[in-house]
C-alpha cells in the first residue's frame, strides 16, 4: 500500500493530469477565455490605437483582460464538479487536499496558457515595452497569486445556493490586492522603476493564501 | 481482519431525520442488507460508512487490523456504488477508472481496470467515452469502480437498479465472491438483492413526508 504522503502526490498529479485532459476535450473554459483576451484587445486597439506612451494604462489594462479572461473558468473548477455529479467521486479517491491542490495547480497552468496567447498580443496590439525578466516574474507571481485566491473561493462555494453572486461577493477583497500590487509592479517595470516591494507582496500574499487553503481544504464537503 | 461498527448513529437534514439511531457491529467476512421504506436513511447510512456525510449523532467506525482507520485508511478501504455516482463524460470508461487508480496510488492501475472491467462484464467498452454508454452499463461501471481496488468494505446502494439479466447474474456471482473476503453492505428493497446478504439491518424510520 503506498504511503499518505505518496498517495497524497499520486493523487494531485492524477487530478492535474484529468483536468488538463477534460479541458482539452471540452473547451469548456479556454474557447471563452481566449475569445474574451483576444476580443477585447482588438476592440481597445482599434478604438484607441497603440498607447505606447501610456503605461499606466497599459498596467491596468493587462491585468484587467488577463483578470476577466480567466476568472469564469478557474471559479468553476469545483462548481463543475458539484453540476456534474462528480464530486462524490472525486472525494472517494482523494483527500480534499489532493483535490483543491490538483485543481490549484490546473489553473495555474490555465493561466500560463492564457498569459502565452494573451501576453504577446498585447504587445503587439497595444504598443507595450518589451517583456523582461521582471516582468515574466511579477506575472508569475501575480498568476499563483490569483489562482490561489480563485481556487480558494472556487472551493469554499461550490456546494452553496446562490454561488454566482456570492463567488463575486467573496472574491472581490481577496482579488484586489492581487490587482493592486500586479498592476502596480507592472507600471513600475515598464517605467524602468523597482518590482522589488510588489514582487514580495505578490509573494507573500500568495504564500499566505496557500497557507490559509491548505488549512481550510481538508474540513470542506463534510456536508 | 476489517470490521464496521456503529454506535447510536443518527442523522438530520435540518429539520428532517434522514437517519433514525441505530447500532451494529460486523466483521469480515459477511454480507448485510440494509432494508426499510423510502426515506429510511438507508443511502444515509451508507453515505455515513463511506465517510462522505459526517452524523449529527453517534459514530461509525472502520476497524482495520483491529485499530481505528484513519481517514486515509478509510477511504483506501471503502468500495462504494450508489445511483448518484457519477462519472466524466468527456473521459472513456478506462480513462475514469484509471484516473481513481492512480489517485488512489495504484502503482498498477492498467491491470487493476482491465480486472475490474472484465469482472462487471464491461471489458469490451473500455475504450467508450461514458457519455456513450446506457445506463446499465453506467451502473456497471459503478460497480467496477467499487471493486477495483479491492477494498475491505464494499457498499452497494441498490445494485442491481438498471441491469439486465446478465448483469444481475454478474453482480450475484461477484456479490458471492466478495463476501467470502470482505464486508459486503447492500442497501436495497428488492428482495432478490436482499437473498445475496446473509445479515439484515431492517431501518424503521419515518420514511416518507414525516419531520423532526
Amino acid at each position: 500500500m503506498p504511503t499518505s504522503g505518496s498517495s497524497s502526490a499520486a493523487a494531485v498529479w492524477a487530478i492535474l493530469r484529468k483536468e488538463c485532459v477534460s479541458e482539452w476535450r471540452t473547451r469548456y473554459g479556454l474557447n471563452a477565455a481566449l475569445l474574451f483576451a483576444v476580443t477585447s484587445l482588438a476592440g481597445v486597439s482599434f478604438a484607441v490605437g497603440r498607447l505606447s506612451d501610456r503605461v499606466d494604462v497599459l498596467a491596468a489594462l493587462l491585468w484587467v483582460v488577463l483578470l476577466f479572461a480567466s476568472l469564469a473558468s478557474l471559479s468553476h473548477a469545483f462548481v463543475r464538479e458539484v453540476e456534474g455529479h462528480t464530486l462524490t467521486m472525486l472525494r472517494l479517491v482523494a483527500s480534499p487536499t489532493a483535490i483543491a491542490l490538483g485543481k490549484l495547480l490546473f489553473n495555474i497552468v490555465f493561466l500560463a496558457v492564457i498569459e502565452i496567447v494573451t501576453v504577446p498580443l498585447f504587445v503587439v496590439l497595444m504598443g507595450a515595452p518589451a517583456i523582461g525578466g521582471g516582468f515574466v516574474l511579477l506575472l508569475a507571481l501575480g498568476s499563483v497569486a490569483l489562482a490561489c485566491a480563485a481556487t480558494l473561493v472556487g472551493a469554499v462555494i461550490a456546494q452553496t445556493r446562490g454561488r454566482g453572486a456570492l463567488f463575486a461577493g467573496v472574491s472581490l477583497p481577496l482579488l484586489l490586492p492581487v490587482l493592486a500590487a500586479a498592476v502596480s509592479g507592472t507600471r513600475a517595470q515598464w517605467m524602468g522603476g523597482s518590482i522589488a516591494p510588489d514582487a514580495k507582496l505578490l509573494g507573500a500574499y500568495a504564500a499566505l493564501l496557500f497557507a490559509a487553503s491548505l488549512l481550510l481544504y481538508d474540513h470542506l464537503w463534510e456536508d | 481482519m476489517t470490521g464496521l461498527e456503529a454506535t447510536n448513529l443518527a442523522h438530520r437534514y435540518g429539520a428532517r431525520v434522514g437517519l433514525e439511531p441505530v447500532s451494529f457491529s460486523f466483521g469480515a467476512p459477511t454480507a448485510i442488507a440494509v432494508t426499510g421504506a423510502n426515506g429510511s436513511g438507508k443511502s444515509t447510512l451508507l453515505r455515513i460508512m463511506a465517510g462522505l456525510l459526517r452524523p449529527s449523532a453517534g459514530a461509525c467506525r472502520l476497524t482495520v487490523a483491529g485499530r481505528a482507520a484513519s481517514r486515509e485508511e478509510h477511504r483506501a478501504s471503502v468500495g462504494f456504488a450508489s445511483p448518484d455516482l457519477a462519472f466524466y463524460d468527456e473521459l472513456t470508461v478506462a480513462e475514469n477508472l484509471t484516473f481513481a487508480a492512480n489517485a488512489r496510488g495504484d502503482r498498477d492501475a492498467a491491470t487493476s481496470v482491465r480486472a475490474a472491467l472484465d469482472r462487471v462484464g464491461l471489458g469490451s467498452r473500455a475504450n467508450d467515452r461514458v457519455a456513450a454508454l446506457s445506463s446499465g452499463m453506467k451502473q456497471r461501471l459503478r460497480l467496477a469502480f467499487a471493486l477495483m481496488h479491492a477494498p475491505g468494505v464494499l457498499l452497494l446502494d441498490e445494485p442491481s437498479s438498471h441491469l439486465d439479466d446478465d448483469g444481475r447474474a454478474a453482480l450475484a456471482r461477484i456479490v458471492a465472491d466478495e463476501r467470502q473476503k470482505r464486508i459486503v453492505v447492500i442497501a436495497t428493497n428488492d428482495e432478490t438483492e436482499g437473498r445475496l446478504a446473509d445479515q439484515r439491518i431492517e431501518l424503521r424510520g419515518r420514511g416518507l413526508g414525516h419531520s423532526a
